[in-house]
Parts: C-alpha cells; structure tokens; sequence
C-alpha cells in the first residue's frame, strides 16, 4: 500500500562510490610514499618543482575523489552538521593562529562531526574546511589531505568506542595527531618550505640546530604539535559532546547505532509496549 | 565597494589555481616576482578594495614569511657560505636564498588566491555551480559554511558576553583559558546543533533530497566562452607543465 | 483540508500524551491550539507537518489524513514513513526559532524563499513568477534583495513563511510565530496569515495565551497537560476559564492587584502615570543605581554586524541619568531600537559608557572586568539559550555562585534553593535543553537568584512567557524588591509593566523621554 505521502519501504540513500574512494585514498598513499622515499633532492638545489607539484595534486586530487565518493551517501542530517563543523574549525583555527601558539586547535569542527555522524562525514568536513578556509588563508589548502584524513579517523576511533571515556579520548588523539603530523609533515616542506607559526616554527628550529634535514625535522615537530593539538581537540570534543543534550544527540543515526557516547548517546527507543496491538506473526 | 565584474568566479578561480601550478612548475623565482609585479600588484590596485585586500595579505603571509626567514636564515645546517655565526644559529647563503625563493612563492600564493577570494561573488559561484549542475551537496555545504561563519563568530561574541554577565572571568593561566574556551563553545555547539536538527527538518520539507537537477533563482553569469576558455586555460597549463618538466628532466 | 485523530503520542520514555485528541482544519480557517508550556501544542503542531519522530524515537498512534488520504500509526516500526518533501507542498510547516530555518546559503531574501522550488527542480522563469507573487501576497517585495540573515524579527518571520507557502501549501502550521515580536511585527506577520487565508490556506497557530485579537470565527483547541480542555470558538474560549489550566489571555495583567501590594497601599502611585524620581515611590530605600549623564556610541564593527533579530543599527545613549533605590522595580519602555538593552547592558559592564557614570551598588563602574561584576548585577539576556552551557540544570544554576567565589557545597545548595524558589525543584538533574523554552527562561532566572545580586537587570522577561510563569516572574520580582533588591526591566509588555513596576522611563533614540508616546496608556 504506497501512497504518494508516504515513502517506500526500506529506502536507503544512495550507496558510495567505491571506486572514487579507493582511488583517492591510493593516490593520498601513493603521494605521500613518493615523497617520503623519493625523497627529491630536496636540500642542496633547493626545493624540486615536481614535489611540490606532486604534493599539491597528490594531496588536493586524493582529497576531492575522497569527498566525491562520500557526497553521495551522506544523508542529510549529516549534511547540515558538515557546514558547522566547518565554520567552528575556521573560526576557532583562525583564533589560534592568530594567537601564534605552538598549536592549531583547527580540527575541533571536524573531529566533532565524525564523532556525531561518523568517519565519512568528519573526513569530508575536514577536506572541505581546509578548501573553504584556503580561500582566506591559502596555506591551509594543501593540507586538505591531512584535514580528511584527521576526520575519518576520529570516526572511526568514536565507531570503536575512544569517546565512551573522557580518558580514552586523549589516547586516540595521540594517535590520530601522530599519523596526521607524518603526513601533514611533507606538505608543509615541499609546498612552503616548512614555514608556519612562529611556535611551530621554533620547534623545526631546534631540530634544525642539531643537523637534522628539513624533513626530518619538520615531521619530528608535526609528531609533536599534531599529537598535542589533537590530544587537546579530542579532549574539548569529548567534554563538549558528554554536555550535549539526549536529544541533540539523537538525531544522528550513526552516534545511535555505535553509541558513541556511551550511555550518553541517547537510549533506544524502547519497543511500544502494547500487547495488543501486535500483529499476528 | 568591490569592482565590477567582468568574468564569471568560476573562470577566476581557476585563472587563480593554474597561476599557483605556474608559478610551481617554473619554480624561478625570477617567475614569481614576475608574476607578483605583473600580476598580483594590478589585480589588487583594479579591486576597489585595496586597503582591505593588502591588510589581509599582510596578516596572512607577514607572520609566515618573517618566521620562514628566521628559520631558515638561521639554522640551516646545509649552508656552506657562511655569513654569520652565532655558535648554535648560523646566518649562510644558502639559508637565506633558500627562504627568499619559498618566501616569494608564499607570497605569490597569497596575493593570488586572497585577491581572488576577497572580491569573490559567493552568491554567483554557487548560482553557477547550480547551473553548472554541480553535486547540490556540494553547492550546499559550501554555501551554507561560508553563509553561517558570521553567524558563527557573532555567536560566539555574544555567548562570551553572556558568560562574563554570569561571572566568567577570563585569567592568564591555560587552565583558565582551557575553561573559558569551554564554556564559550558548549552554548556554541549546542545552539548550532539544535538550529542543525530544525534545518535538517527544513531541508527535507523543501525537497533537498529530490534527485531532479536543480534550478537556481539567480541568472546563469557564465557564457559559453568562457567555459571554453577554461578549457582551454587548464590544458594549455597542463602542457605546458608537460614540456616545462620534460624539458629540465632531459639533459 | 487535514484531519488529526490522535490516540497516543509519547517521546521515548515519557508518558503518553495527546491521548483522545482530533482536530480537523478547513481551508480558510484559522485555529488557535493554546497552552501552557510543555501541554503538548508544539507535538500537535508537529504531527500536523509530518514530524512523527519514528526516526527519534517517539511512538505515534492514530492516523492523520490529508484530502481524504489516511495514513494511520500503530506505534510500530513497521509504520509507514511520511515523504517529508510530498507532506510539506501540502502542509507547510513554521517552527520555533526562525534562524534554524534558514538554509544559511542564499544571500537574499529572494533566494531563500526559492530555495524549495529549486531543489525541485522549477524553471527559472517559473521560480521567479513564484516567488514575485508570494512575496507580493506577504508585503515582501521591497525586501527580496536584503540579505536574510540581517532582517528584524517581524521581517525575518515573514520571509520564513514565504519560503514555507512558496508551494502554495493548502494548509499552514506555525509554532508560536509572534514570539519576541514588538507590536509592529506582531501586526505585520497576523496581516501576511489574513493574506493566505483569504487565498484559502488553512492557518494553524501555536500559542501559549489565548490571542487578544485574531479573525472572527476563529477556533481554539486548548491543551492541558497532553489533553484537550476546549475546543470552541475563540470569543467563548475567553469566557470559558482556561485560567485554571495555566492559558491566560494575551495582554492581560499577571495578576489582579499585584502592583498595588507591592508598594503596600492601594493607590495608583506606582503606575506608569507617576512622574519619574523616587517620589512615586512609598519608602525609598537606599540607592542601588546611579546613572548620570551616560553617552555610549556603539564601535563601528558592532553596528555592520547582522545580529539575529536587531537589523537596524542599534542606537547609543545620549545623555542618560536615572537613579533607581533599593525596594524599586522599573520599567524601561520604548519602540524597538530605542535603546533599552543598550542602557540595561551599562549596569553589569557588558557596555561602558563614553562619558558620564555609572554606579551600582555604590561601586563605580570603571574597568573592573565585567565577570567581576556578576555578583552585584544579574541579567537576564533577550535570549535565554547562549548562556545555559552545562549538563544539568542544577550544575547550570550552581555556576553563577561558583564563579561569584562560594565553596561548591554552598553552590550547589543555593542552586536548589533557587530552583525551589522557581519551582522548578524537581528539574535538578534534567539537561537544560530538554526543557521547554519557559523552563529554560526559568532556569536562567534561577542563575541569578542563586547567584545572590541586589540588582537584577532583565531584558524582555516575560517574551514567550505562558501565564503561570508569567504570574510566579512578578511574584518573584515583588518578592525582590521587598527584600531590599532593585530590579530594571526593559519590556514590550504594557500590562506586565503597569501591575508589577513602581515606575516606569521611556526611550526614545536613545533618549529617556519624560513621558509615553501618545499611543501609550
């Protein structure tokens, strides 16, 4: 019995395109492998064009076929959420940048959106914002990559329960922010010589001092402000989301389905506990 | 007061994009202060907003390029040619010529891009993205972060407010701060979330989901030249590219 | 036309509510459902667009048909789903909080109201005939151009509805639509719904007070506590004593007499009427304010910022003096834009004045930061939801005497106290947001009891009120100003101002002006 108020039974939304998410998170993986191993002769004659290129194509291609797979399936309670995350990394990364501190705190939005509605949605939010805010700040362009990469892991650390504990959450942000120093690393080498805040910048500086190559040096100080911020993000996402309302909570299906909160992620809805109103089998 | 238009956003975004893959490619710096004076410099001086444009570069790439300098005019343990020596930091050639090429290359980037973005027509980009038939997806996210980010930062402005009117103190001590940032973006989050759930109602009643093309209310600004020219503007950059490397990977 | 026959309705865990409840709508005509906060008229509203929230957990049973199509609930998660996009181009719905509505991506009011259409794919010529005709029919036309995100309340509302009825819905739900409008507004939005009516769309408005003025003929379904307690025509649902179940009539006095046992004596001294100064006053306490000569200009970046609500640049203070004493309540009155919240924000610092001073509780206010004053002045914000950050009610109310230095064991008592004194003793451990927006309101006055000020500033205190707590605010503000407290409200609410302050000041561009406009008692 269809009528055309109703929807048909078992509507989904659409399925993802595979193939453009294999391909994007290959091309991620193949760009960041020939950076890392290639490794152009990147100090004596300066910085080769081709990293930089490589980097630049590598990373923003991989990251627009990533969001091209995702669009499709993201229902639309995800899609509202994805343009707040966005302004909130901006808002509160521009904030900190300004402030000049050894950390970004520009992931908040992103790691939100994937705790709420899961790792497709914080991947594409990260991707996006850093597209979004390299209209205002051009060098937060290239590390659109990284932003994808933060998001969807977050997710998948909220699918397998790190922000069911407030201590669990710093555990995951340590290694969230590890992986996406390393790969955050060669982009800030190649594309602008490493150049960033002056905190950061202090840090490269004191590897530096001790003989280490640019690279190397910049990947050692990502290792380090990258698992710091991120510990500090995954901690403000955990308190802020432990202090949301039941009923913000519940509208995302995928903080339901994984109760990513734990407890606090909205119960069930218990079965109708009518017994007279069941149908006949 | 912006200038008047006269090509489609999305013709100068991409002007834009293959300018930045130029500059990339020649990777000269004579390229990139050629392009800086030829082009960055009248682009902003046509804009109608040079005040607004030179301030935001200048607070975008300052901060950067005088940090790049230090950094690499200072420790930059490869240099041979050295013209200073502090004992720990040394002041060489290299370093310096070094943070002169990336430095120009930043600098080409920001002008570009800020330029580009700063006399940006939003509301025309999405019009044309929607008459391009771009993923309304897509087109939404874009334009709805973009529209909701003063929303955002007045919000936070008042919920600040708020909070000092109830006793909220801001101290010195991280702690402090950590605190404050806290009780600022709960309300923040919380309010954007609840908004989000009556939108995400809203976006379903006006039939977002339906898998129609979708219309715009705006006139379609683009022209059939210019999608040519785009065209033509990406593959003559990619050849070029093509050549350009081939040639310096030959001997 | 609709028909809502409603057996039971229960949010996850709740009790059942709207048990035995129906409504039918015709085109043209225009229902009222009233009722005090959390009877259940905004889920009734809800259930008319569509929003049964099976996907949020809620159970819904009984069946709503539309032009004689029924879909009937069972509660069950076999139930049918309703096509949100198919319900809305016949039933439109308008719901609390006009921001959320917003797509946020059109940057024209023109835009906006497209925004439906062209998700469904209308041609261009088509859209543009379609929205030039809604906005003509709801006196939009000269706004299609502004951006949406700067419009006044009354304008924002009405574009909200445009975008809404763009499809030509033949029915058209709002949830308490002239919430924090001024009487302009509210008279611009009721004359955009007499519109549509007249083009034969059914009107559904949400309220918690009976309307003072709405169109002949029209009909109330009134609610109490999930159940229906009237369903009639408007006119006799005035004489029918909803009082009882907490719905008041809009533009009534709180409570009968209540200004004049403030003051003690039965005379009219305490009314607006009364020359300002303290003379109206029967027994002047000392003074708790002192404002002399304040002039304040906004900053420039304040004025271009679009705040939600407030389009026109808010004007400063010029030449301001006023003195309020302990044991006083005063009302600042004046259109919108006149300056009130202006002069309410230089009480607690939120603003400081150019020239002139400001004294509170005899400390000047200089440059003390403004957090530190929080304990000498309470100030109850316009909108009540940027303050509420915390995860329970309690812990919310506890905040203000923590930060005012108390030890937590002492907070958390004068919390509850609070609380109690609000009665909203029972809601400790609730989250702040999963009450109604009364409760909330409620809660944020809590804050301020807990916290301890003899001055309390409060801005629009009885918007969106519903009778019972309109009637417990002006207790509790009689009970503060009895035991020592001043009190300064800025107020649209004529009757509120006139049963519970002593005195009364109007703005006028930021000017206190010696008496009210004509149009004023």
């Amino acid at each position: 019995m269809s009528s055309p108020l109703t929807l048909a039974p078992g509507h989904s939304s659409e399925r993802p395109r595979r193939m453009l998410l294999v391909l994007g998170g290959a091309l991620i993986l193949a760009t960041y492998l020939f950076l890392v191993t290639v490794q152009p002769t990147e100090i004596a004659g300066g910085v080769g064009s081709t990293a930089s290129l490589v980097s630049l194509f590598g990373f923003l291609g991989g990251g627009a076929l990533l969001v091209g797979g995702i669009l499709p399936m993201l229902t639309t309670s995800s899609l509202v959420v994805m343009p707040l995350g966005i302004a909130l990394n901006i808002a509160i990364g521009q904030i900190a940048g300004s402030l000049g501190m050894q950390i970004y705190l520009d992931a908040i939005g992103t790691v939100l959106v994937a705790v709420l509605a899961g790792p497709a949605a914080g991947a594409a939010t990260g991707a996006l914002s850093n597209a979004i805010w390299g209209l205002f700040n051009p060098f937060a362009l290239p590390f659109a990559a990284g932003a994808a990469l933060i998001g969807l892991l977050a997710g998948l650390a909220a699918k397998h329960g790190a922000f069911r504990r407030v201590y669990l959450a710093p555990v995951a942000g340590l290694v969230v922010g590890a992986i996406g120093g390393l790969v955050a690393a060669p982009v800030a080498v190649f594309m602008f010589g490493a150049a960033g805040t002056f905190g950061t910048n202090a840090i490269i500086a004191v590897f530096r001092s001790m003989g280490d190559k640019l690279l190397v040096a910049a990947t050692k100080q990502g290792l380090l402000s990258d698992s710091l911020d991120k510990i500090v993000v995954f901690v403000i996402v955990a308190l802020i989301v432990y202090a949301l309302p039941q009923r913000a909570v519940r509208q995302f299906p995928f903080a339901r389905t994984y109760r990513v909160l734990g407890n606090r992620s909205g119960r069930r809805a218990p079965q109708p506990t009518s017994g007279i109103g069941t149908p006949a089998a | 007061m912006p200038r008047r238009r006269i090509y489609n956003p999305l013709t100068e975004l991409l002007a834009a994009a293959l300018l930045v893959v130029l500059v990339l490619v020649v990777n000269r710096w004579e390229f990139s202060f050629a392009v800086l004076v030829l082009v960055v410099l009248p682009a902003v001086l046509l804009s109608g907003r040079i005040r607004q444009i030179s301030l935001a570069i200048l607070l975008v790439a300052g901060p950067l390029l005088l940090s790049s300098l230090l950094l690499h005019g200072l420790f930059y343990p490869e240099g041979r040619v050295i013209l200073l020596d502090f004992g720990v930091a040394r002041v060489t050639q290299e370093g310096l010529s070094f943070a002169a090429v990336m430095g120009l290359r930043m600098g080409v980037f920001t002008g570009v891009l800020l330029t580009v973005a700063m006399t940006l027509d939003i509301p025309d980009l999405l019009a044309t993205m929607t008459h391009r038939r771009w993923n309304r997806k897509l087109v939404f996210i874009l334009g709805s972060a973009v529209g909701i980010l003063p929303h955002v930062a007045l919000r936070a402005r008042q919920i600040t407010r708020a909070q000092q009117a109830r006793g909220l103190v801001v101290g010195r001590e991280p702690i402090s701060r950590f605190r404050a940032l806290l009780t600022v973006t709960t309300p923040l989050v919380i309010g954007l979330l609840v908004d989000a759930s009556e939108r995400n109602h809203m976006l379903q009643a006006r039939g977002f989901s339906s898998s129609v093309p979708r219309t715009s209310y705006l006139p379609d600004t683009d022209t059939p030249r210019q999608r040519w020219a785009r065209r033509g503007m990406a593959v003559a950059v990619g050849a070029f590219s093509v050549l350009w490397l081939g040639a310096g990977v030959l001997p | 036309m609709i028909r809502l026959e409603s057996e039971s309705f229960a949010y996850d865990d709740g009790v059942p509510l709207l048990t035995g409840v129906s409504l039918a709508v015709q085109p043209g005509e225009y229902v009222v459902i009233a009722g005090a906060s959390g009877s259940g008229k905004t889920t009734l509203a809800r259930l008319l667009a569509g929003l049964v929230g099976a996907d949020a957990g809620s159970t819904f049973r009984g069946s709503i048909t539309l032009d004689g199509q029924a879909v009937r609930f069972r509660g069950l998660p076999t139930d049918p789903r309703i096509d949100p996009a198919a319900w809305s181009a016949a039933v439109a719905f308008v719901a609390q909080g006009a921001w959320a509505q917003l797509s946020m991506m059109s940057a024209t009011v023109g835009e906006e109201i497209a925004f439906g259409p062209s998700n469904r794919g209308m041609a261009p010529e088509r859209l543009r005939a379609a929205v030039d005709d809604v906005a003509a029919a709801l006196k939009l036309t000269s706004l299609l151009d502004r951006d949406p995100r700067r419009l006044s309340g009354g304008q924002l509302q009405r574009t909200i509805i445009a975008a809404a009825v763009v499809q030509r819905p033949r029915i058209l739900v709002l949830d308490e639509p002239f919430q924090g409008l001024d009487e302009g507004a509210t008279a611009d939005v009721a004359a955009a719904l007499d519109a549509l009516r007249e083009g034969g769309t059914g009107v559904v408005v949400c309220e918690p007070m009976l309307p003072r003025s709405a169109p002949d003929m029209a009909r109330v379904l009134a609610l109490h506590d999930g159940h229906p307690v009237f369903d009639g025509l408007l006119v006799e649902a005035r004489g029918a004593g909803l009082r009882r179940y907490g719905i008041g009539v809009a533009g009534d006095p709180p409570m009968p007499g209540t200004g004049a046992a403030l003051g003690g004596s039965g005379d009219d001294a305490g009314y607006s009427g009364a020359p300002p100064g303290p003379t109206g006053f029967p027994s002047p306490g000392p003074e708790r304010i002192a404002m002399t000569d304040v002039c304040f200009r906004h900053p420039e970046d304040r004025r271009t910022a679009g705040a939600p609500g407030d389009a026109p640049a808010p004007p400063g203070l010029s030449g301001v003096s006023l003195s309020v004493r302990a044991g006083e309540i005063l009302a600042v009155r004046g259109a919108n834009g006149s300056g009130k919240s202006t002069l309410l924000q230089h009480l607690n610092g939120l603003h400081r004045a150019d020239s002139g001073t400001v004294v509170v509780g005899g400390v000047p206010i200089l440059n003390q930061p403004t957090g530190t004053l929080a304990t000498a002045v309470g100030y109850l914000f316009q909108d009540t939801d940027q303050q509420l950050f915390e995860r329970t009610v309690l812990r919310e109310v506890s905040y203000g005497p923590r930060a005012g230095g108390r030890p937590r064991v002492e907070a958390l008592r004068r919390a509850s106290d609070a609380l109690e004194t609000v009665g909203l003793g029972p809601a400790g451990e609730a989250h702040p947001y999963e009450l109604g927006f009364v409760q909330r309101r409620l809660v944020a006055l809590a804050s301020i009891i807990a916290t301890g000020p003899a001055v309390w500033a409060l801005d629009e205190p009885t918007a969106g009120l519903d009778e019972p707590a309109r009637t417990k605010l002006a207790a509790l503000l009689a009970l503060h100003a009895r035991g020592g407290g001043a009190v300064v409200m800025a107020t649209h609410d004529a009757t509120f101002a006139e049963a519970v302050a002593h005195r009364t000041i109007w703005l006028e561009g930021g000017r206190i002006r010696p008496a009210p406009p004509a149009h004023g008692r």
